[in-house]
């Protein structure tokens, strides 16, 4: 024999549970994929042979709802990261019939106010087709699609 | 008072009559409440023989790309803030994105004060000479890396892991996402 007032409070402790418990892994999971607002201002770092250069145009060409500045003091998010490239030598021509270059490059976008890593990225490309304008476009479009909010 | 005052005047005539006998007397309650202190004091204080047994006991388990080596099956809890030093070639930023990519459930800091656990370790990458690509046909490149992680407060690493591939597909991306998956197998929810 349940009383009805029994069994809705009951129900009542169970459902505050359960939104509780939501809201903590909500948390949770937007500490781990926190995401970008548009227009926010972001710093690109200096990176080995001039990526970021690379990276600052891509950014351009994608369109990515946010701001380059160029002092790290004005930003409130920051790419840092790293890249490499090979061009492809007389052997690579020759046996497999590839010219291209290798590409691999890495980027993390951190928060600098809170010094968290909110997104990163890596990609590689065994023959680029556009050297490392492709490598940095594809970091440019995978920060668009992933790391901004929309 | 009556009992205290009674036994003071049973002392001072001891001493007066017989001061050989009050003095081992004396001595006799000073042993009785030392051995007292002693027994209270052993039943607080931790023997030694567990603490051998706390000594870094470290387990290795061979997988299918590299080796596991963890310290007293320690773990990391979930959205713990770890900070990954830098490497050299730039690998940390792999790792970074290995994190990400394989979904570990880790904050990642870029300020080492702010963290409490660090990932720290080296890499190398080995580009496919002519004769790989002549001879096998392949014009992949082989890497390796190794890495560990730090408890900060503790300064014991707690988990270590190395990782050679040849012929990796996507070269370091590769070595950061095998790091990356053997790390979230110490992170528990």
């Amino acid at each position: 024999m349940f009383r009805p007032r029994s069994l809705a409070s009951l129900l009542v402790i169970l459902a505050v549970g359960a939104v509780s418990m939501a809201r903590a892994e909500d948390a949770n999971s937007a500490a781990a994929s926190g995401k970008v607002p548009q227009g926010a201002k972001i710093f690109v770092a200096p990176m080995a042979d001039g990526f970021d250069s690379y990276l600052k145009d891509a950014i351009a060409a994608k369109k990515v709802p946010v701001q380059i500045v160029d002092k790290r003091d004005l930003a409130e998010f920051e790419i840092t990261g790293t890249s490499d490239s090979q061009k492809a030598g007389t052997a690579k021509k020759l046996i497999m019939g590839n010219w291209h270059s290798r590409e691999e490059a890495s980027i993390s976008l951190s928060n600098l106010k809170s010094s968290e890593v909110v997104w990163s990225y890596s990609v590689h490309k065994e023959a680029s087709a556009h050297g490392k304008k492709s490598t940095a476009e594809a970091c440019a479009k995978h920060l668009k699609d992933d790391a901004i909010e929309k | 008072m009556h009992i205290r005052k009674g036994y003071l005047a049973a002392l001072i005539l001891c001493v007066v009559a017989c001061p050989s006998l009050a003095y081992s007397w004396i001595v006799q309650q000073n042993n009785s409440a030392q051995d007292q202190n002693k027994t209270k004091n052993e039943s607080h204080a931790p023997s030694v023989e567990p603490s051998k047994e706390t000594t870094a006991d470290l387990k290795s388990a061979s997988t299918d790309e590299g080796q596991l080596a963890t310290v007293n099956n320690a773990s990391i809890p979930a959205y713990a803030k770890v900070y990954v030093a830098p490497m050299l070639g730039g690998f940390e930023n792999y790792v970074i994105a290995g994190l990400r990519n394989k979904k570990v459930p880790l904050t990642v800091v870029v300020d080492r004060t702010k963290a409490e656990y660090e990932i720290s370790g080296v890499s190398e990458s080995e580009k496919a000479g002519w004769a790989k690509m002549l001879f096998i046909g392949s014009e992949n490149s082989n890497e390796q890396a190794s890495i560990k992680i730090a408890d900060l407060k503790t300064g014991a690493v707690i988990f270590g892991y190395s990782v050679h591939k040849t012929n990796s597909a996507r070269g370091r991306q590769s070595a950061g996402e095998a790091c990356a998956k053997h790390i979230k197998q110490i992170v528990r929810d």
